[in-house]
């Protein structure tokens, strides 16, 4: 499906904004994502997944810039046309809890922006709390802020400033590096609370028949695509992340 | 325009209404697809390689992106065959096209049971052998990287069923055409190539090969010229009817492989770019015999080889 660019804008050191014209055509659940083709070429050969950020009129999706698909992403201009296939996967399982928190490592908060509007939708109350480098990459506008070098917000990582929040009445949806997410898991574990985390993995189809994107959890090997990316964190094992 | 133009094309008894297959492992069951696509405007689908009991494949990480294309080392997952016949077929029993299985063992004596339960299933039209797997009895080289292996194994398939046997080659091979010619004489009806190229990419990060299982096979538009270059060298030498695959991903690649020698090409990695891709390329393929007022697209097969 090609659709047109609105929008394609730097929010903050290495991360851009895409708003995309969204025809209506779907609906689209928070953790979900899409699969972008870079350019109309064989170069670079697969799509890259992206998850939604915002879903209405437009479709937003916030990416860091890491390599060559992104970097030429980056170069794209309002009024082009971008190929998308999506959206894809399972997305979060939305439930109430007394205690909500959405807990984002860098570029990770993206699919917890969408979560955001749903978890309002239904007026749920959360709690957000988000972890950056520095000061440069932060690109949310809510939430408790983190930065690592303490040039904003709390100094020291995401794990620190949330770390005491959590109790056995905590659900928390998560998203970021897996080392954050393990520790994450780590406390969890024993705090007795719940947790949903959205993964990444190399992905050649991002619909189910590759196999390429596989990760080891308790039940066997599982697609992160069409299994995932949302899963349980007590069904991963971290230790082969 | 509106050119009447004839694109079926006859492999053993069977008559494909298209050339144009999707090659084992980037396809599926099918089902995956038909969100995507019509699947009865396919020649036929050929479904993920099919073992004898359900296999968990190969530790993450299994792919890697490449110029062009990507490494894979997926270790041929696959919910293996009674599951298949359960599972998976009766939602693909209705269809109006062609479908084919893919098999693999580690031994002769699998693949002929994977053969026999199949033989039963009749909306299976064909089944293709995967010979790039490892022969246990042979200390795990591959199948079909020895003539002589290929020609046993062959004829005990041929023996178990009546349908048409394809023997899928792997390029990793001094001469494919003596693979070739050991698949004709043991009576196999067609032979598919080319597999995946064995590759390696290292992490210069961790200073260790990228896949856990240190090579994988690499696939995608990078490896065309490959391809086509078997196809017509095995055209050339061995009288059997060939299937080409390996890269393809438009008509102009496709159309190469059949005037090299393939009556039938399988489009691989390149649905995983764009799951409809297989469409295109027929409308591709049309276009251009009626622009160039080829009748038939059997009129162009192996005519890369004709002189003057
Ligand atoms: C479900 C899912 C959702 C994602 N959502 C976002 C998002 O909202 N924002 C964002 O910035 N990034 C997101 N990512 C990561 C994003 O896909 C990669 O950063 C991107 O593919 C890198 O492409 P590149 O060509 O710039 O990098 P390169 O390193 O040049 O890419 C080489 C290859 O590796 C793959 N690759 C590299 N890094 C990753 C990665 N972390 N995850 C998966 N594949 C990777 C690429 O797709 C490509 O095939 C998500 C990944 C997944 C799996
Ligand atoms: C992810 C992946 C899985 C594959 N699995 C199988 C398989 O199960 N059996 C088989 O015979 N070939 C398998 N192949 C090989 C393809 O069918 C095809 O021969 C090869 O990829 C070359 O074609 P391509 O370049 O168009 O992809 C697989 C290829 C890929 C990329």
């Amino acid at each position: 499906m090609k659709l047109q660019i609105l929008q394609n804008e730097q929010i903050a050191g290495s991360v851009m904004s895409i708003k995309i014209d969204n025809p209506g055509l779907f609906t689209a659940r928070a953790g979900q994502f899409f699969m972008v083709k870079i350019n109309d070429f064989n170069y670079p050969f697969l799509r890259r997944p992206f998850s939604i950020t915002y879903f209405k009129d437009y479709i937003e999706i916030v990416y860091k810039i890491v390599g060559e698909g992104t970097s030429m992403l980056a170069k794209k201009q309002k009024g082009e046309f971008i190929d998308m296939i999506g959206p894809l996967g399972n997305g979060f399982e939305i439930v109430n809890s007394k205690k909500i928190l959405l807990v984002g490592g860098g570029i990770g908060f993206a699919p917890l922006r969408f979560l955001k509007e749903e978890l309002k939708g239904r007026s749920f109350d959360f709690d957000s709390f988000f972890g950056f480098n520095t000061k440069d990459e932060v690109c949310v506008d809510f939430g408790n802020i983190a930065t690592m070098d303490g040039s904003y917000g709390y100094k020291g990582s995401v794990i620190d400033l949330v770390k005491d929040v959590i109790d056995e009445e905590t659900l928390i949806y998560a998203c970021g590096p897996s080392v954050v997410l393990s520790k994450l898991s780590d406390i969890c574990l024993e705090k007795n609370a719940k947790m949903q985390v959205s993964l990444e993995s190399r992905m050649a189809c991002g619909i189910g028949v590759c196999l390429g994107c596989v990760i080891e959890t308790k039940n066997g090997m599982k697609k992160v695509c069409d299994e995932g990316p949302v899963f349980d964190y007590k069904e991963i094992l971290w230790e082969k992340m | 325009m509106g050119k009447n133009v004839n694109l079926a094309v006859k492999l053993g008894n069977i008559i494909f209404k298209n050339p144009i297959l999707t090659a084992s492992g980037t396809f599926g069951y099918g089902l995956e697809y038909q969100k995507y696509m019509d699947l009865n405007e396919l020649g036929g689908f050929i479904v993920k390689g099919l073992s004898l009991s359900e296999k968990q494949g190969n530790k993450p990480p299994r792919i890697i992106e490449t110029p062009c294309g990507m490494l894979n080392a997926i270790g041929l997952q696959n919910v293996g065959v009674d599951k298949f016949i359960a599972e998976k077929l009766p939602y693909i029993n209705n269809l109006n096209t062609h479908i084919i299985a893919n098999i693999y063992g580690t031994k002769d004596e699998e693949f002929i049971e994977i053969t026999q339960r199949l033989n039963k299933e009749e909306i299976i039209s064909a089944i293709e052998v995967n010979v790039s797997c490892p022969n246990v009895a042979e200390g795990g080289s591959l199948f079909g990287k020895n003539p002589d292996n290929v020609f046993k194994l062959t004829s005990s398939i041929k023996q178990n069923t009546d349908k048409p046997v394809i023997v899928k080659l792997t390029p990793n091979v001094t001469d494919i055409t003596l693979i070739a010619q050991a698949a004709k004489d043991a009576k196999a009806d067609a032979v598919s190539l080319i597999n995946t190229i064995t590759g390696m990419v290292i992490d210069t990060k961790t200073k260790k090969p990228y896949l856990d299982n240190k090579t994988g096979g690499l696939s995608g538009a990078a490896i065309y010229p490959v391809g086509v270059r078997m196809v017509y060298e095995v055209f050339e030498n061995v009288d059997i009817p060939i299937i080409g695959v390996g890269g393809i991903y438009n008509a102009d690649v496709a159309l190469q492989y059949i005037m090299a020698g393939a009556s039938l090409i399988e489009i691989g990695s390149a649905n995983f770019t764009q799951p409809d891709i297989s469409i295109d390329i027929i409308k591709g393929i049309r276009r251009y015999l009626a622009d160039e007022n080829i009748e038939s697209v059997s009129n162009l097969v192996g005519i890369a080889h004709s002189s003057g």
